[in-house]
């Protein structure tokens, strides 16, 4: 019987904690959905729906995964959409008009995007410029030189040796959420447990006493934003592998998306706040509601429209449910603290 | 005449009866002072009879009429905050006469005309600054006191309540501010004045009220106070205003020593720190000793000049490595560059020494959790819970937050720079009592200040800075005025 109470008493406290966390808000609105969408869709739940919806929330998620560590610093890189196009133009041209072998030519895509996130970092240190500028205009620049390069045109006939990575599925899970996983648990690993994630959490809440207490935030933007530079340059290639042509038009909106995400799970815009699995779920909710609109047969045209009302709605729930949590602390806190007064008075009166 | 009451006034927050049934009056044409601890209920109270917060509980009259019954009523209590809270970004013309509903300016707004309207106020309140210049281009003094001018240009107010107006001003400039406040006060406003400077109450007050822990403990004629009956009543509890905390073990043993160090912000800087001895720095606001002492801890560059550090010269160019070489610095702003507002108390406790915290690549959330409790109760650093975000302790307790997370890098010099500005009396002895421990325990420990109560009290030795340069040295308990005369660069020396 002991046993069972204090196991009893241990469920309780980690449900007080769960419920604590702004993470377990949206994952139920995330479970509602399923539930509402499957409901009302016949076909959600089919093998192939489930694997084209979680094929396009790895792409998604990966970047929401790597702007979430931007956000955690207080900062974003608005020129991931346009590092994973030259990444995955820059591949395919390697694997198609170089010849070089394509699993070869895909890691030094891979490097390509850590040097160009790199090169972000950099240009925020050393030059003092605020972030989000100077990826609007390192953006300009990376999708200038795709244009360059390829004259506008897609780049076709990848080598089929690597369609798998973008195509294939793993145990019916699709190949780049199983990458999405991974980076995930790295991601997760490296905030939580390293001491640089405890920097990171250090620099988003202040800049100035971070740099006081000897931080170098120089060198963890630069990892960071190096970081991004490769997760941006893996989803540019798996893309590619995806579509088996390379195009110059893959990362369009990825950006907004990812810091959408991100932000409905929970990361703050102004730093120190959130976790990495809060962007996934994030982007699990922007991929379900666009899922949901094509399953439920909306009209095509006004489909943004309706992503983007449902969208607002997802964001605004999450900051309802907190703020209804506060009203609630505080009319509960009025009472006790009434009771204490009233009791202490009684306790005066008897003396 | 009374013209703003409260009655049984009560405000509960989490955890708090932040004012507890509260019946204060105030009344035209008098000075009414507020004293009290951080935390007493000052700010609370200010904000029920603004408006700002609904009380739970209790009534609250202006002019004799109830205010719930007409919001309006609380237009007549304009309110100067402590921090400055002007748009930095316009003209002085502009500042003055937002919103313009309320200052009778309507239709189109031209610039010249309301620069031309502005004169008048500006000279009127010995303003220094012309009425179209920027906001952000004026002193401190004449920014507060623009601040207080901003208050009167409200139609018909009736009570100015002002928030510790002169906290972050020089005694001449104080002064301009008093003069105003009791221009009020002779144009019969009732003024309602909050201020942790206790000479200056005995200056400008009529009435004084003492606040503690939410409860309205005495009011009194200021004529017939005397400042020990305010410290009591304030902090409930006897406590010796001649107690000194110098510390009882001084050594010989060098920890750290400057010579001829020029930087921005001070010149030729000679002196040398103890083992063992507290080490204050006293001078007025801008004599450059804040930037002296980044300088040292290496977050400022150094024209030239040298560190030795145990003996040893050093060459700091980063505060990373001050601290792995044992010495720390805890900056003046606690607020914007002490604590990490956002992270758990134990976050901010262990984040300075995290790196010895790695087991197997990873933080060990074990060694964090014991390290942190014991230091936490090593320091006194009261909290609800290890978890709590640091923002919601108060300015005491985030200050032994912020001297527990140094010392748990155990530092050997440790730089305190205005660890008491903005903590109530009662933490401010914790903070002098702490600093003594930490120097009989064998740290050198540099204690800046501009309060020179606190300098008397604490310091083994008082180096007096004036225009960037050290001026003149003392051993403890020196006289009062010889350290004054330093501080307006007069030093005795040169007598």
């Amino acid at each position: 019987m002991r046993v069972n109470g204090e196991l009893k008493s241990k469920m309780k406290a980690g449900w007080a904690k769960l419920s604590g966390n702004s993470l377990t808000a949206i994952t139920l609105i995330l479970v509602g959905m399923l539930i509402i969408v499957s409901i009302g869709s016949e076909y959600f739940f089919t093998l192939f729906n489930l694997q084209s919806l979680v094929r396009d929330l790895a792409f998604i998620a990966m970047i929401a995964i790597g702007m979430s560590l931007l956000l955690l610093i207080g900062e974003l890189d608005l020129s991931v959409g346009n590092i994973a196009t030259l990444c995955g133009v820059m591949g395919g041209l390697m694997m198609v008009e170089g010849n070089v072998n394509p699993y070869l030519a895909f890691v030094l895509a891979l490097l390509l995007g850590i040097g160009l996130g790199a090169l972000n970092g950099l240009v925020i240190s050393k030059l003092k410029l605020n972030a989000m500028v100077a990826t609007i205009g390192m953006s300009g620049v990376y999708g200038g030189v795709v244009l360059a390069v390829t004259k506008g045109r897609a780049i076709p006939n990848i080598p089929e040796e690597i369609h798998f990575l973008g195509k294939g599925n793993i145990a019916y899970i699709p190949v780049p959420f199983i990458i999405t996983l991974i980076l995930l648990a790295c991601a997760l690993f490296f905030v939580k447990k390293t001491r640089t994630g405890r920097y990171v959490y250090a620099i988003g809440n202040s800049k100035e006493t971070s740099a006081l207490l000897g931080i170098n935030i120089d060198r963890i933007r630069i990892l960071l934003y190096s970081i991004v530079g490769f997760i941006s340059a893996m989803a540019g290639m798996l893309y590619v592998a995806r579509l088996g042509s390379a195009q110059s038009s893959i990362g369009g909106n990825w950006a907004m998306n990812a810091i959408a995400s991100s932000v409905i799970g929970g990361v703050s815009l102004t730093g120190g706040i959130g976790s990495p699995l809060g962007a996934l779920i994030g982007a699990a909710v922007i991929c379900v509601i666009q899922n949901a609109i094509v399953l439920f047969g909306v009209n095509m045209y006004v489909q943004s429209a309706v992503s983007g009302v449902v969208t607002v709605l997802a964001i605004s729930f999450s900051s309802i449910s907190e703020m209804m949590k506060q009203r609630n602390e505080r009319a509960a806190e009025f009472e006790k603290q009434k009771k204490m007064r009233n009791d202490k008075k009684e306790e005066e009166k008897e003396e | 005449m009374k013209v703003l009451e409260a009655k049984g006034l009560t405000k509960i927050f989490p955890g708090v009866v932040a004012l507890d049934r509260i019946d204060i009056s105030f009344e035209q044409g008098r000075i009414h002072c507020i004293v009290g601890e951080n935390g007493a209920g000052k700010s609370t109270l200010i904000k029920c009879l603004t408006g700002v917060y609904k009380a739970d509980e209790g009534e609250i009259y202006i002019s004799g009429r109830l205010a719930k019954e007409d919001g309006g009523l609380f237009s007549k209590v304009v309110f100067v905050p402590q921090e400055i809270d002007l748009f930095q970004h316009l003209s002085v013309a502009e500042n003055l006469f937002i919103p313009f509903e309320q200052t009778n300016i309507n239709g189109l707004i031209h610039q010249r005309k309301l620069e031309e309207i502005a004169v008048a106020t500006i000279q009127e309140f010995g303003i220094h600054a012309r009425p179209g210049q920027m906001v952000r281009e004026l002193s401190v003094a004449d920014q507060q006191l623009l601040q207080i001018a901003r208050a009167t240009m409200r139609k018909g107010y009736e009570v100015m309540i002002l928030d510790e107006p002169t906290s972050s001003l020089t005694t001449e400039d104080a002064n301009r501010v008093f003069r105003v406040v009791q221009r009020q006060k002779e144009a019969g406003i009732a003024v309602v004045y909050i201020s942790h400077k206790l000479n200056e109450i005995f200056r400008i007050g009529d009435d004084i009220t003492v606040f503690r822990n939410g409860q309205k403990i005495d009011t009194a004629l200021v004529k017939q106070v005397d400042e020990n009956w305010i410290i009591q009543k304030m902090i409930g509890k006897h406590l010796s205003g001649e107690q000194r905390f110098y510390s009882d073990s001084v050594t010989d043993e060098e920890l750290l020593r400057v010579e001829h160090l020029y930087g921005s912000g001070f010149r030729d800087i000679s002196f040398t720190l103890k083992k063992g001895e507290i080490l204050g720095f006293s001078g007025l606001i801008g004599a450059g000793r804040s930037e002296l002492m980044r300088a040292i801890y290496g977050s400022d560059r150094i024209y030239s000049g040298e560190i030795y550090y145990k003996n040893k010269q050093v060459y700091q160019n980063s505060a990373a490595k001050s601290v792995a070489s044992g010495l720390v610095y805890l900056p003046e702003d606690r607020k914007r560059t002490g604590i990490l507002p956002l992270m758990s108390v134990k976050g901010n406790i262990s984040i300075l020494s995290i790196k010895n915290m790695i087991v197997n690549g990873m933080v060990s959330q074990k060694q964090e959790d014991a390290k942190a409790k014991e230091f936490a109760k090593l320091y006194d650093v009261r909290t609800p819970g290890l978890d709590k975000k640091i923002q919601t302790l108060s300015g005491g307790n985030q200050q032994k937050a912020i001297i527990a997370r140094s010392m748990l890098a155990e530092p050997q010099v440790i730089i305190l720079d205005e660890p008491t500005k903005g903590i109530d009396v009662g933490a401010k002895y914790e903070i002098y009592r702490l600093m003594k421990t930490l120097a009989e325990n064998g740290l050198g420990v540099i204690f800046v200040s501009s309060e020179l109560d606190e300098i008397l009290r604490c310091c083994n030795r008082i180096i007096v800075m004036h225009e960037e340069q050290i001026v003149d040295e003392f051993s403890k308990d020196p006289n009062k005025e010889s350290i004054m005369n330093a501080m307006i660069g007069y030093p005795a020396q040169a007598n």
